[in-house]
């Protein structure tokens, strides 16, 4: 078992910049929650606060109901896997990853048997008697990992473990995250500022900015319920289009161009009659034909899917994911439409959507 | 796995730092030993042929028991036969330069006391035990290893 609780918790440094503002969070046994958001956002500040390595300035924190706030680092039963690997270059693979046990002064036998057990796991044991620098960076990372795993924590915390990883190897040391936090069934704290990773490493995602947590929520809720302008924008790729629009007469009339809107959604808009309304359509919800246009500026093809670049009505930056191979050269006008849209007000940049979602 | 079959097992990956550091401790004593040599000086007693050979020993002393306690971290079996001849020659030393040394009288004057003479011959005699234990240890453990990764092609052949 174990269970982390974060309530209240706020991180001011000596020169009073406060980084973290209000975090809580309930973190079941076995879940991996994944923090992101972009650089400065406080993540990192988070996640070392709860290793001990950041003083918690207000708030609490505990871990299977006992508080743990003012616990020293090693005694919170926890391992921290860092991006830069931290491993010591002059000792072999199994050292590294015996060192913390051997520091415990624990048999050395069990110590053995652990290590062993780590590298089975790590896919790590033809590796066990060289140095770090004779590996590649994704094995470092295993190692890094296996070091944590033979410790046996109650929880893992993940300091952009993949950052350092060029992309092919960052896909496939994200797999073996997966398969090593479903065979271990960790509870795990991993941060990122990869949405990808998120998205698809996370039971739940903690989207954060400036300090605050934005929403806290599955990857399909973050992406499918954006609860504002920053996690609509920050979560998918392509970016959300936003496009800035006064709703009247039954339609979202932006600059140069006019959104028709279903019942559902007029009657949604109803109370923002001729209030400015922000309008946010995914570049995946949209699909080729219809009565907008897109002025084509680049063509990016991706194989499955052509990413399009270009302006609608007068001016307004979109990009459309559309399916399939197409050449469309600069200036080409493209007929689309939107099949799914978001709405957001523009003062409290909060999304507009019925009480009950 | 049992614990007799885990203790040989790890030898697969840890380096043998009993050898290697009883090594080093043959070579801290030999330096105590010719710090305690070197400072003698009673007339001319010392400059002879055999003074200058106990220096250029003592140098290539240093260097074979420190590449022999490199050698024996990895149980490679032929360091032991190294350590042991060195272990013996430290034994030999004593009836060199101390047993000469303490008998020798020079001007009415004896050119090395009692109590230098033991502190030296003990020296020696730890620097020899350390060699000879290291090289014993090294070539018990390396012969385990061997044993324990030949039954492991076995099982795996």
């Amino acid at each position: 078992m174990a269970e982390l609780q974060l309530q209240h918790l706020d991180k001011i440094y000596d020169n009073n910049v406060q980084a973290v503002y209000d975090f809580n969070l309930d973190v079941k046994d076995g879940e991996l929650i994944v923090l992101v958001g972009p650089s400065g956002c406080g993540k990192s500040t988070t996640l070392r606060m709860v290793a001990g390595l950041e003083d918690i300035s207000r708030g609490h924190l505990l871990l299977d109901g006992k508080d743990i706030t003012q616990a020293p680092a090693k005694d919170r039963d926890m391992a921290m896997v860092f991006q830069n690997y931290a491993l010591y270059g002059h000792m072999t693979i199994y050292e590294n990853m015996a060192f913390s046990l051997t520091l415990r002064k624990e048999d050395p036998n069990v110590i053995h048997k652990k290590v062993l057990a780590a590298a089975e796991i790590l896919d790590l044991t033809a590796q066990l008697n060289k140095k770090p620098s004779q590996l590649s960076g994704g094995q470092r990372q295993r190692v890094a990992m296996g070091r944590a795993i033979v410790r046996n924590p109650k929880v893992f915390l993940f300091d952009e473990p993949l950052s350092n990883l060029d992309a092919k190897l960052r896909s496939a040391t994200r797999r073996e995250i997966l398969l090593l936090h479903k065979r271990l069934n960790a509870t795990i704290l991993y941060v990122t500022h990869d949405q990808t990773e998120a998205l698809t490493l996370a039971d739940r995602i903690v989207c954060m900015s400036m300090g605050h947590v934005q929403q806290i929520g599955t990857p399909l809720e973050l992406y499918d319920r954006p609860n504002n302008i920053f996690v609509a924008t920050f979560i998918g790729l392509p970016p959300m289009n936003m496009f800035d629009t006064v709703f009247e007469e039954g339609v979202l009339k932006g600059k140069g161009f006019q959104v028709p809107l279903s019942d559902e959604q007029k009657a949604l808009l109803a109370p923002y009659q001729h209030k400015k309304i922000t309008l946010g359509v995914r570049p995946e919800d949209i699909a080729e034909g219809g009565e907008l246009r897109i002025k084509v500026s680049t063509n990016e093809n991706l194989g499955m899917n052509t990413l399009v670049h270009g302006a609608m009505g007068d001016g307004n930056h979109i990009t459309a994911k559309l399916r399939g191979w197409s050449e469309y050269k600069l200036n080409d006008l493209v007929p689309i439409h939107f099949t799914r849209m978001h709405f957001f007000d523009p003062e409290t940049t909060n999304a507009i959507r019925k009480e009950a979602e | 796995m049992n614990e007799e079959y885990t203790r040989l097992d790890r030898m697969r990956y840890t380096k043998n730092t009993t050898s290697s550091r009883l090594a080093i401790l043959a070579i801290v004593f030999d330096v105590l030993f010719f710090i305690s040599l070197y400072k003698s000086d009673v007339g001319n007693y010392y400059y002879t042929i055999l003074i200058g050979a106990s220096i250029i020993y003592n140098l290539v002393f240093l260097l074979a028991t420190f590449l022999a306690s490199e050698g024996v971290k990895n149980y490679q079996r032929s360091y032991s036969w190294l350590l042991l001849a060195l272990g013996c020659g430290q034994i030999i030393r004593i009836f060199i330069y101390p047993v000469q040394a303490h008998q020798a009288v020079v001007s009415g004057a004896q050119v090395m006391g009692d109590g230098q003479f033991i502190r030296m011959i003990i020296y020696l005699a730890l620097s020899a035990v350390c060699l000879i234990a290291s090289g014993v240890i090294n070539w018990q453990k390396s012969k385990a290893l061997t044993a324990h990764i030949a039954s492991l092609e076995a099982a795996n052949a």
